[in-house]
């Protein structure tokens, strides 16, 4: 097949997955990892390694305007990132070695059942009670793990991180998520942040994202420096990624949330189970 | 740093972080994705122009490998090569979060807030070790 019509169906899938990724909040990484193995095949680590550049593009456009609006928490973010950086670095290595192992199979089991695990947490909604008192734990104090933001009605929700430790053990698994398969991770890091710090589902989500990128910059750039790097499939995918999430954030507001939801994750699902019957040698 | 008790109205992170920290970091966001996606249009347009009728290869990454040590990076930049930009863009992307993490290690420490800010040390150092030990040692 010609370079040019691939590139050119590189940017559509990546369009594709970007618009997919962020009407359903799982990030264009979910569709774009499967659709490089199953529909260009993609040797696993490249397409890996193309993933991650598409978090970084994508967790990059958002992540701005969360800083600028002063939602992500920089501590807490900043803290986790002590767990998630690790755990991205292991999961790029364990990439790299499965596939020298020939041990593609079991990686691409591993990718459909991390997609299959994300579904049902892009349709929890926090329910968090702001009134609730909050019991942060001795980490929690030491690094000063509070702030508040503000809400759209001009009130301040304060908050402060409660069970640190599961928080960290959820954020290194995330982490290496990310660095083995290219995902961001996001939705475990999201729900971690409101189940065990206990964050308002605002703060949770932006700073997931402001995590998003350190996560993948180190899975990425484990990938890079090894040379599963492949510019000419990462470049494309992350121009169409970028285009397609910037239309979903769009897109979005004019559409019900839920609706949105339940109307692509079966795609998402589909993906995933195909990715697991290709692991297991089935057509 | 003062904590300030279990029941206490804790203040706004933003309080204790510059305003002017939230809008450095949210540009150098910007700047750095809107630098690499331009190296990559422009880079992936010239690579094309140069090779009609390429025919793809599902990868070949090894294509690469000599623009990821720093003298066929530079000399392939040199030589306005296409493939040593693609590469460049790649840097870029990857180089943006590594640069909000210094950021963020300049202002918590600048702050005082010691503990976090060594954090972001750790955190900075382990995201360089991927890139310039781990990486080429499984390569």
């Amino acid at each position: 097949m010609e370079l040019l019509f691939v590139v050119l169906l590189l940017v559509l899938a990546g369009v594709t997955a970007g618009l997919v990724g962020s009407l359903t909040g799982l990030g264009g990484a979910v569709v774009m990892i499967p659709v490089l193995l199953i529909g260009f095949g993609t040797p696993f680590p490249v397409a890996a390694g193309a993933g991650l550049i598409t978090v970084l593009a994508t967790s990059t456009t958002t992540g701005a305007a969360y800083l600028r609006d002063r939602l992500s928490d920089l501590r807490i973010g900043m803290f986790l990132e002590i767990a998630t950086v690790p755990g991205a670095l292991i999961g790029a290595t364990l990439t790299v070695f499965l596939t020298h192992a020939d041990l593609n199979s079991v990686l691409l089991v591993a990718l459909g059942a991390v997609l299959l695990a994300t579904i049902p947490g892009a349709l929890r909604r926090g329910r968090r009670d702001p009134n609730a008192p909050a019991h942060p734990d001795a980490r929690s104090r030491r690094f000063g793990l509070y702030g508040s933001y503000r809400n759209e009605d001009g009130t301040t929700v304060p908050y402060r991180a409660e069970r640190t430790t599961p928080a960290l053990g959820v954020a290194f698994g995330a982490g290496v998520a990310s660095g083995m398969f290219g995902l961001g991770g996001g939705v475990f890091k999201v729900l971690s942040m409101e189940h065990y710090l206990r964050l308002p589902m605002k703060v949770a989500t932006a700073t997931s994202n402001f995590m998003i990128g350190v996560t993948a910059a180190a899975g990425a750039g484990v990938l890079l420096a090894a040379g599963y790097v492949d510019p000419l499939i990462a470049a494309p995918a992350a121009l169409g990624t970028t285009a397609g999430a910037w239309l979903g954030s769009r897109i979005l507001p004019g559409l019900r949330n839920q609706t949105v939801r339940y109307l692509f994750l079966p795609v998402i699902a589909l993906l995933a189970i195909e990715t697991i019957l290709r692991g297991v040698g089935l057509p | 740093m003062t904590d300030p008790g279990p029941d206490a109205r804790v203040p706004g992170s933003e309080d204790r972080l510059p305003p002017s920290a939230y809008v450095r970091m949210s540009l150098v966001l910007r700047v750095g994705l809107l630098l690499s996606l331009a190296v990559f249009l422009g880079a992936l347009a010239t690579y094309l122009a140069l090779h009609p009728g390429a025919v793809w290869i599902s990868s070949a990454p090894d294509t690469w490998l000599p623009y990821l040590n720093a003298r066929g990076f530079f000399a392939g930049l040199a030589a306005g090569s296409p493939e040593a930009f693609l590469t460049l863009g790649i840097f870029l992307l990857v180089a943006t979060p590594i640069a909000r993490v210094v950021s963020g290690l300049y202002y918590f420490e600048r702050g005082g807030e010691r503990a976090i800010a060594a954090i972001a040390l750790t955190v900075l150092t382990l995201l360089l070790f991927g890139l310039f030990v781990l990486g080429p040692l499984i390569r």
